[in-house]
């Protein structure tokens, strides 16, 4: 009988959930259309590729199961381009993000301090590149950074410096494709700051001015700490932005010269619908994610914690 | 569980099962149709059931509706449009409307596969450079035209067929080719003593050495560079050209082993490689502006030759080198070997119709009247030079005017007689994205010193072969 109880007190529950549900429907309907969304192009895509990366399939007709081959293909040569793209990511990484990110956060503070008259003016002009078509802008960058004729170039030629291969050299094609990044993303990450900047209450500072600190100290001793979080989450944005690269690689390089700037999101773009090998691409893709919430819980365990 | 349970599940797989066998039923619309025709013979009534085909169905049996066709600009709207085709093709199926949606090479190679693989969104007829036609016809989702093609399949240069078929099936017509001559600039080879009369120029380089020597007369002679060829950003269509005049490729067409590290392919790029080395050949990048520059140059630095497709000749008359006419001429590429063909490929396009259409009689009543007729194909390439796949097509007088851009030269007759002359390669195929794309690099490496030739190409072969996996 005890069984029975507890059956019925549960349906109970049920039904005081369900008369919620009811009650708030509207609410539900208001939301839903983010959750229809999300399902169909987030979720069930995100299912579907577990599914494809156990087999071989070319986007049309049967599907043949290949167990774990899609993934054991990744070590060996066959996973070359793949590594070389995880590299890339790596090495693009450390070449802007501590930049641009710097960068984003001086320009903040400056902006914050109600230093600069019309700052609102620019703020703008700072975000403006963010909503600026990055194929546009990656096709005006590639016209600027020709070797031959290109606007920096003729720039450096007239202060008497020699040219540089901006998109003909490992090194320097990445060097163009960080300056266009951040280019691209300063003003996004700018404005987080900005965000965080202006929960900062502005006494702490005042108040270490008063004690006797420069405002550089204050900078670091203060602001930098108490912004923590902020830098944290745009630093983890843009770690998962250097490997997701697309708009900017693919207008700006292709992913060249020599796989230099080939981004993994480029590349299992290519491997899919290039060379229409789908099941590997989802392999792929689910390595890259593997990969990257490695990274991610890595920079919580080392710059998250509190001290 | 109950019988009741099993019961119903049993139901319900038959009833899914009726509705999946429905579903999966004959395709509608065959090529030809079955018409019921009742005659008298002989004082009695016979009724037969005979079977003809679109193009001979009378006046009010002529396809109808509207159709989507999908492709660029210069082949559209500067060569179909302005040829004033549709016009024509309206004069004769006055019911069927084409919309033209203009999509660059690059957007159709994106959203051409992405529709085939959705099974929606595709157009009724696609333009596709050969390059990646392949790639879609083993993908699967193209109409069959076997049928719709048999009158004409004699009549079609046959290097334009390999692509198009799979398992012995046809899945496209052709249109133009991409017949692989040399350009020179006749005032570059005067200034530097060579002949400039393209029977001449053909004589003196001959073969490659011939190419290799004449490049250096005109370094040392007038100070220009030979020909374009990109180190960094190599995307290996000069040496596909190299590889499919002498019948090689990426693979062996017949058994379809990967044949990237041959020794002839690897000596072939050691070959071009002798350019780079006596530094023979300008840096800049195919299809950028110091390219175009180069090609358009009154002065040094001039891009002397040009070893490319006869499809450029409309491109350098209309927007690269407009400013340059009666200082080209049109001379055989070089033999690789003495003796060895004269001959190569590089691109061309064909129409395919997608099976999703609604209206394939429609389809394939504009593609056979665009491509089909030598009237259009021929008025076509008076407009922009694309030369026919029409055989038939080769007897017109098209082919013996002389040129004014080329010093009154007849171009047409040696990018026809090329047509004809090219071989079978394997070059363009099902996994041409990755071929290229892995040979591409090895081509970077290699020229900028990373690499020795062979070193490079091995290690794309062994990715190539370890990918088709």
């Amino acid at each position: 009988m005890a069984r029975g109880v507890v059956v019925s007190a549960t349906n109970g529950k049920r039904r005081e959930l369900w008369r919620e549900i009811v009650r708030h429907r509207w609410a539900y309907v208001f939301i839903s259309p983010f959750y229809i969304l999300f399902l169909s192009f987030g979720f069930l895509p995100v299912i579907f590729s577990i599914y494809l990366s156990f087999h071989k399939w070319k986007g049309l007709g049967p599907m043949e199961f290949v167990g774990l081959k899609n993934f054991t293909y990744l070590f060996d040569i066959g996973g070359k381009a793949f590594w070389q793209s995880i590299q890339n990511g790596i090495i693009l990484f450390f070449m802007y993000v501590p930049i641009m990110t710097f960068l984003a956060l001086v320009l903040a503070v400056i902006l914050n301090s109600k230093l600069v008259r019309f700052f609102q003016g620019y703020r703008t002009m700072i975000f403006a590149p963010y909503v600026t078509s990055m194929i546009a802008a990656g096709f005006t960058f590639s016209l600027m950074l020709q070797q031959k004729g290109g606007l920096f170039n003729n720039f450096l030629n007239m202060l008497g410096l020699p040219g540089v291969p901006w998109l003909e050299d490992i090194w320097w094609a990445r060097v163009s494709l960080c300056l266009l990044v951040t280019w691209g993303w300063l003003g996004y990450n700018m404005v987080i700051m900005l965000a965080g900047l202006q929960t900062i209450p502005r006494e702490l500072t005042d108040a270490a001015l008063i004690d006797g600190a420069s405002p550089v100290q204050a900078f670091f001793y203060i602001t930098i700490p108490l912004l923590r979080p902020v830098i944290l989450f745009s630093v983890i944005l843009s770690t998962m932005g250097s490997f997701g690269l697309f708009n900017e690689v693919q207008a700006l390089t292709g992913g060249g010269p020599m796989r230099a700037t080939l981004t993994t999101m480029v590349h299992i773009y290519n491997v899919a619908f290039g060379n229409f090998r789908f099941g590997r691409a989802s392999a792929q893709g689910y390595v890259y994610f593997a990969l990257i919430f490695v990274f991610t819980l890595l920079q919580l365990r080392y710059f998250g914690r509190e001290e | 569980m109950s019988h009741k349970h099993i019961l119903y599940k049993m139901t319900t797989m038959i009833i899914l099962g009726v509705i999946a066998i429905t579903a999966c039923g004959p395709a509608a619309t065959p090529a030809a149709e079955v018409v019921e025709v009742t005659r008298i013979v002989e004082g009695e009534t016979i009724t037969e059931y005979v079977e003809v085909t679109p193009a001979t169905l009378p006046e009010a049996e002529k396809p109808t509706g509207k159709i989507v066709l999908w492709g660029w600009t210069a082949a559209i709207r500067d060569t179909i449009e302005a040829a004033g085709i549709i016009e024509d093709f309206n004069a004769e199926y006055p019911d069927i409307e084409v919309e033209i949606q203009y999509y660059a090479p690059s957007d159709v190679y994106i959203n051409l596969p992405l529709a085939l693989t959705a099974g929606e969104g595709a157009p009724d007829v696609c333009l596709v450079e050969n390059s990646h036609l392949s790639e879609y016809v083993h993908l699967g989702g193209l109409l069959d035209l076997t049928d719709m093609l048999q009158p004409n399949l004699d009549n079609i240069v046959e290097y334009k067929m390999f692509d198009c078929e799979k398992d012995g099936k046809y899945y496209c017509m052709p249109w133009d080719g991409g017949p692989v001559v040399m350009y020179y600039r006749r005032d570059v080879f005067e200034a530097a003593g060579l002949p400039t009369d393209p029977t001449e120029v053909s004589a003196t380089i001959a073969t490659w050495d011939d190419y290799l020597t004449a490049c250096q007369t005109i370094k040392e002679e007038t100070g220009n560079y030979c020909f374009a060829h990109n180190k960094a950003n190599n995307y290996s269509r000069l040496y596909e050209m190299v590889l499919w005049q002498q019948g090689l490729g990426y693979y062996d067409p017949d058994t379809g082993e990967v044949t990237v590290d041959s020794a002839e392919n690897i000596a072939t790029l050691e070959m071009l490689g002798q350019f780079w080395e006596e530094d023979l050949v300008s840096d800049s990048l195919e299809w950028t502006d110091p390219w175009y520059a180069e090609l358009a140059a009154l002065e040094s630095p001039i891009i002397a030759t040009l070893i490319e497709a006869s499809w450029m000749d409309i491109f350098m008359k209309s927007w690269i080198a407009p400013g340059t006419g009666g200082k080209w001429g049109v001379a055989y590429m070089p033999a690789y070997n003495e003796g060895g063909a004269r001959a190569s490929n590089d691109g061309g396009s064909v129409f395919v119709i997608p099976e999703q259409t609604k209206n394939p009689d429609a389809a394939w009543a504009f593609v056979e009247f665009v491509l089909g007729r030598d009237r259009s194909v021929l008025r076509m390439f008076a407009i922009s030079g694309f030369i026919p796949s029409l055989k038939s097509s080769y007897d017109d007088a098209l082919f013996l005017a002389g040129d004014s851009f080329f010093a009154g030269q007849n171009v047409n007759s040696v990018y026809a007689d090329v047509n004809a002359k090219i071989p079978r390669a394997g070059v363009y195929g099902p996994n041409y994205s990755m071929m290229n794309g892995s040979v591409s690099v090895a081509i970077q490496l290699y020229a900028t010193g990373e690499m020795t030739a062979e070193e490079a190409l091995r290690e794309a072969a062994a990715e190539i072969r370890a990918g088709l996996e």
